[in-house]
């Protein structure tokens, strides 16, 4: 068995006779590093950018961030899913300036240049004297898309490396954890009205560890369980809960566990009503008819933190939220925020899911914002004190393969493959 | 719990008084006693920011900030009241400000007041500045009013400074 041991930069340190594994904390607030990041990860890895869901009609678009590059991400008169940048290709203003709607052109502020929103050809100029006749016949000035747009099960994901190997390659072990969201409900999921976009402090690698790291959970949560045992049992439904975190691939990774919370597809528990259960059975019944028995338990009964390298975090947990991350120079991050449900979802299963959201995952709730504390607290640590190491040795055996680990959740190998991958990928191999 | 419809009608001096109190047991930490300013039906509320519709969006179909029933508003003021409520411990100091105070309607559900706010957050050397309109319902209660409804319209883009809300607006 050839391990994969990671040394490409220098900067993750693995001892395997210690069982030892560590990060050089400079990763967290070198600017040098960033900038690698930025060139090696955001402009080579796939992306995530959207859900089908977003953008339901032809002409409807969202404008977003992604990987440092503003974009439009529309669906065509076809119904085909496209991505532009946002600037004009006259000189570079920003073209649309809504977060979303629903476009047939975009017509720049500055000189009224006008572009098809379905093709992306230049279709006016405002006043085209002084141009030649055949001005645009080689489509320079036409918007520039990004060269790669894939979907995996209506997860949208651009890449602005033309080489990059397919999406579903590249996702490995991840498409089936994407497969057990998608397939919570014959008609798919959608994404709930009310998307978030947040800027905190931190290095956007500390989301990244933050997402699928349960040993925090009891210490750094207490709060939120003390909350939740006014509702349900949370202790003893802590005490008892089991899984494993694991590497997927490619840097991708999970924990799955099993938990006695509830979900709205499809484990009733009684602080949920009885209004609630026969509509979750029934939901339970369709799973078990649909996927088999045995997949049915595991999507209804099981929770998944599920990460997708480098900067995907999907929580798969009593509701479904999708995050991602990314720099704002090395010490700050911009968050993108979206909760999922089933489509067509019933109005009470829906407001379920909502208070478990509105609760835990969102900013508001009683468990995010103390996340969102600790990042400040770590980023703060590693800046003011003099150069060191952290360490992500929980649960390393002597021969695990770093990109595939598996050890108990409340270990770190998810974490390990991460870093793994960002080692591999930042010292300059192909993701 | 509301007097009778015939009240006097709650005056514009009655409701600054009673904002003005809630606005300084939120500055100074009086958490356990803000909490009982509301109806046992009361609500809090802070839709998502970057909103066109945020006076009307309904919590049960858009995804809020905050969304609390009334034992969710007392779930809130037990934790922030806790020392592992990281993210309020050491507590901020704040200054929640309310100027442009009307009375918008009045009907059987109660007295609805438009107020803007700006509320200082002052932590660890950090200083954020969240500000937008507060809309209340108000109802009487006994002597004084009560908080059917305290919504919480943000004017933010986006959330930042701090990307998560943990203090009370």
């Amino acid at each position: 068995m050839i391990l994969h041991n990671a040394n490409a930069t220098g900067y993750v340190d693995v001892d395997r006779t210690r069982q030892r594994f560590r990060v050089d904390r400079r990763t967290y607030s070198d600017p040098q590093i960033l900038r690698r990041e930025i060139e090696l990860v955001f402009r080579r890895c796939w992306l995530y950018i959207g859900h089908s869901s977003e953008i339901p009609n032809p002409g409807d678009f969202v404008t977003r961030n992604i990987g440092g590059y503003d974009l439009i991400f529309l669906r065509d008169r076809a119904g085909v899913p496209q991505t532009y940048f946002n600037s004009c290709t006259h000189r570079g203003s920003t073209l649309c300036r809504e977060p979303n709607g629903n476009a047939k052109v975009f017509a720049c502020p500055y000189h009224g240049w006008v572009f098809d929103a379905q093709s992306g050809r230049l279709r006016d100029q405002a006043t085209k004297t002084g141009y030649p006749a055949d001005f645009n016949s080689d489509h320079a000035y036409d918007l520039r898309r990004v060269a790669r747009l894939e979907a995996y099960r209506e997860f949208h994901f651009i890449n602005y490396d033309p080489q990059a190997v397919s999406l579903v390659e590249y996702l490995a072990g991840a498409a089936d954890y994407l497969d057990m969201v998608a397939d919570q409900s014959p008609d798919g999921m959608e994404v709930v009205a009310g998307g978030q976009q947040l800027f905190t402090a931190g290095n956007w690698k500390l989301f990244m560890e933050n997402a699928y790291d349960a040993y925090h959970g009891v210490t750094l949560h207490r709060s939120y369980f003390e909350f939740l045992d006014t509702r349900v049992a949370a202790q003893n439904m802590v005490a008892t809960q089991a899984g494993e975190g694991f590497g997927l691939g490619n840097g991708h990774g999970a924990f799955e566990i099993q938990l006695k919370s509830g979900r709205p597809v499809a484990q009733w528990i009684p602080p949920f009503g009885e209004a609630a259960k026969p509509k979750i059975e029934a939901l339970r019944q369709e799973l078990t008819n649909r996927l088999g028995a045995a997949r049915a338990e595991r999507v209804a009964e099981r929770q998944r933190n599920l990460i997708i390298f480098p900067n995907l975090v999907v929580n798969d947990n009593v509701g479904v939220s999708v995050r991602t991350s990314f720099p704002q120079g090395a010490d700050k991050m911009m968050v993108y925020v979206w909760a999922m449900g089933t489509r067509n979802e019933d109005a009470l299963l829906r407001k379920i899911r909502l208070d478990n959201y509105l609760t835990f995952v969102g900013p508001g709730g009683f468990a995010t914002p103390d996340d969102f504390e600790a990042f400040a607290l770590c980023q703060r640590g590693n800046d003011l004190t003099p150069h060191a190491w952290s360490d992500i040795s929980k649960g390393m055996t002597r021969d695990e393969d770093l990109l595939l680990g598996r050890a108990d959740f409340l270990d770190e190998a998810q974490m390990r493959a991460w870093w793994a991958q960002w080692d591999r990928v930042v010292g300059g191999a192909k993701p | 719990m509301t007097d009778a419809a015939d009240a006097e009608p709650i005056s514009c001096v009655q409701i600054e008084r009673f904002l003005y109190r809630e606005a300084r047991l939120l500055d100074e930490w009086r958490l356990p006693e803000w909490e009982q300013l509301f109806t046992d039906d009361g609500t809090y509320l802070v839709p998502p920011v970057g909103i066109q519709n945020a006076a009307t969006a309904d919590p049960a179909t858009m995804l809020f900030l905050v969304a609390d029933d009334r034992s969710r508003i007392r779930q809130r003021v037990l934790r922030l009241m806790k020392t592992s409520a990281h993210a309020e411990y050491p507590h901020s100091r704040t200054r929640h400000q309310l100027t442009n105070i009307e009375i918008l309607a009045d009907d059987a559900s109660g007295t609805r007041v438009s107020a803007y706010f700006s509320t200082h957050h002052i932590r660890q050397n950090q200083i954020s500045l969240y500000m937008g309109q507060l809309l209340y319902t108000l109802v009487r209660l006994g002597d004084s009013l009560a908080i059917r409804e305290k919504r919480a319209c943000l004017d933010l883009d986006a959330l930042q400074p701090r990307g998560a809300l943990a203090l009370i607006l």
